[in-house]
């Protein structure tokens, strides 16, 4: 189980735009080529197979959180060092103080 | 996009416009065929015979043969499913000032034999007129005409060119047929 959830199955921000822009590019690329190809041969059947095969690559190469989408994580700031003063002066509902005391002992 | 499933989702989704974009696009490039081919036919054996119809009307029924020419190869495009030829007569007679009979009809599915040369063929449907038109009827007008079926767009109706005139003679025919 520990090897399982130390898989990292996440994409950063900038993975999943450039995912995007990857999956699309390669999506049209396929659907021009199938379309001249289509069209050249007659057979509106083979544009459908290449944009088929578009498909299947773009699900490969998009679909797993490959580390390529993984470079730049998030720089989060530092947790603070004290509990700060905001949240006992406004007072939020019980169960929310409660959980947040949790995290803190933590 | 941030979860597997998000981004099935969102592939599967643009691979699918993009196929309807396609499938117009492949419509666009054959929307503007004329669809229009020559075609050869000629009609044998004339009987004109005064028979019943299945409703118990009395009325006249014609019998010809026909010979069929036909190169429809250039029709099939990459957007052409199939053709649906048919051969049909017009005339007019004192009931109607124009009469529309098909008397044959073929399916010419993708990749079927398109280049038609058919010989001395029967009707397959009975050619009824709806009185007593028929008898001694000199201009029967027969024409093939067609169904361009797409794979994407419209369905046009096509009337082939070329067309030949017949006549039917002046007497019942009492022969079985």
């Amino acid at each position: 189980m520990d090897y399982i959830k130390s898989i990292p199955t996440h994409m950063d921000y900038n993975g999943q735009k450039l995912a995007e822009q990857l999956f699309q590019g390669i999506i049209l690329l396929f659907a021009v080529v199938g379309f001249i190809w289509g069209y050249v041969c007659e057979q509106f059947v083979q544009t459908i197979y290449i944009l088929g095969a578009g498909f299947v690559l773009s699900c490969i190469l998009t679909l797993p959180p490959w580390p390529i989408y993984r470079r730049s994580p998030i720089q989060w700031q530092k947790p603070r060092e004290e509990a700060d003063t905001e949240t006992k002066e406004v007072a939020p509902a019980k169960e929310k103080k409660s959980s947040r005391r949790k995290e803190k002992t933590k | 996009m941030n979860t597997v499933l998000s981004r099935a989702n969102t592939i599967f989704a643009f691979t699918l416009s993009v196929l309807a974009a396609l499938t117009f696009c492949c419509f666009l490039t054959t929307a503007f065929d004329s669809n229009i081919a020559p075609f050869y036919v000629e009609t044998a054996k004339h009987l004109v015979k005064n028979t019943y119809t299945q409703h118990g009307e009395k009325v006249d029924r014609g019998h010809i043969t026909f010979d069929l020419t036909s190169d429809l190869d250039p029709l099939f495009s990459w957007n052409t499913k199939q053709l649906f030829i048919y051969l049909m007569v017009e005339y007019k007679t004192p009931q109607n000032k124009l009469n529309q009979v098909v008397l044959w009809d073929k399916i010419i599915v993708r990749g079927g034999k398109a280049n038609l040369d058919l010989k001395n063929m029967n009707l397959k449907y009975p050619f009824y007129d709806d009185g007593n038109g028929l008898k001694g009827h000199e201009n029967i007008t027969m024409t093939l005409n067609w169904n361009v079926v797409p794979g994407a767009g419209l369905l046009p109706r096509i009337a082939g060119d070329g067309r030949h005139v017949f006549t039917f003679p002046n007497e019942y025919s009492t022969k079985r047929i």
